[in-house]
């Protein structure tokens, strides 16, 4: 049972992703399959466009096909999606001003704990 | 209060973790907002004619995406009808019919009353993906020069346009 789960979990995530790949060449697709998997889908917040099959993913999915085979970049693309929908589509935001507390709170926090350890001595001073 | 501590932060992040699970968060603020609206050319329902972003400018309006299929379209359209109505606030709402069917679309008006002053179709999504639209209904606020001054996501209603569309309308009129 558990083996016919993994298998149909895997056929339904890559169902969603293959559609007209076959006219990119490997490394148009590469780069495509790359993308659609760091751009969250708004409507279905936890996948990714993707994974997703919610009709704005299936659309933003043929804008990014199209404009890799145009011959945009990584960047291009991202850029065409932030100008759009902002921070919140890309898994990974970039580093800029309004997102520094997101990516250094993990490392002062970490100070912190660091600190507070070494004051209640369970590390040495 | 050394023991203490880390059980007070533990539960802290608890509830503060389990709160933002149960707050889905649905106005994501656009990047659009002080921008102008995205160039494009569609046709108007049931017609043939094109209008262009340029075409839609000259007064304060309001931009609704929309669509048959849409659940919050449906609650939100007799508020819409009203506020068309409504001589005193006087807005022109310009639709755009998303990945919708013509038919269907004009059956919708004709049944429910037709509060756009203009109505385009976008039946494959590429000018609601430019306006970053991610589900409808969505409304923006736009000024004569097509400048994005504001954007709601979800059903409109008396109380929400109140409070967050008229000070800007007001603050634009002046």
């Amino acid at each position: 049972m558990k083996k016919v789960c993994l298998i149909l979990l895997l056929i339904s995530t890559q169902v969603s992703s293959v559609e007209g790949n076959d006219e990119l060449t490997s490394q148009e697709r590469e780069l495509y399959q790359h993308i659609i998997q760091e751009v969250r889908c708004l409507v279905c917040q936890n996948q990714s466009v993707g994974e997703s099959n919610a009709d704005l993913a299936k659309d933003l999915r043929t804008q990014i096909m199209e404009q890799v085979k145009k011959g945009g970049s990584e960047e291009d693309i991202k850029s065409y999606l932030l100008s759009r929908y902002g921070d919140f589509v890309l898994y990974e935001p970039s580093f800029k001003k309004s997102t520094y507390i997101l990516w250094l709170s993990p490392i002062l926090i970490l100070l912190l704990i660091l600190g507070w350890l070494r004051k209640i001595g369970i590390i040495g001073k | 209060m050394k023991r203490i501590l880390p059980i007070i932060i533990f539960i802290g992040l608890f509830i503060f973790l389990t709160k933002s699970l149960y707050e889905p968060q649905t106005n994501i603020p656009s990047p659009l907002i002080g921008k102008p609206i995205p160039t494009f050319s569609l046709s108007e329902l049931n017609s043939d004619t094109s209008l262009t972003n340029n075409d839609i400018l000259g007064t304060i309006s309001l931009i609704n995406i929309w669509a048959t299929w849409c659940v919050g379209c449906d609650q939100e359209h007799s508020f819409l009808v009203d506020l068309a109505a409504n001589q005193t606030i006087d807005i022109p709402i310009i639709g755009i019919n998303w990945k919708d069917r013509d038919d269907l679309a004009l059956r919708w008006l004709s049944q429910r009353g037709d509060p756009y002053s203009i109505v385009l179709s976008d039946p494959i999504g590429k000018t609601a993906i430019d306006f970053g639209v991610y589900g409808a209904p969505e409304t923006f606020l736009i000024d004569e020069q097509g400048v994005i001054h504001y954007k709601h996501f979800g059903p409109l209603n008396r109380e929400i346009f109140a409070s967050n569309f008229m000070p800007i309308i007001k603050d634009l009129r002046r």
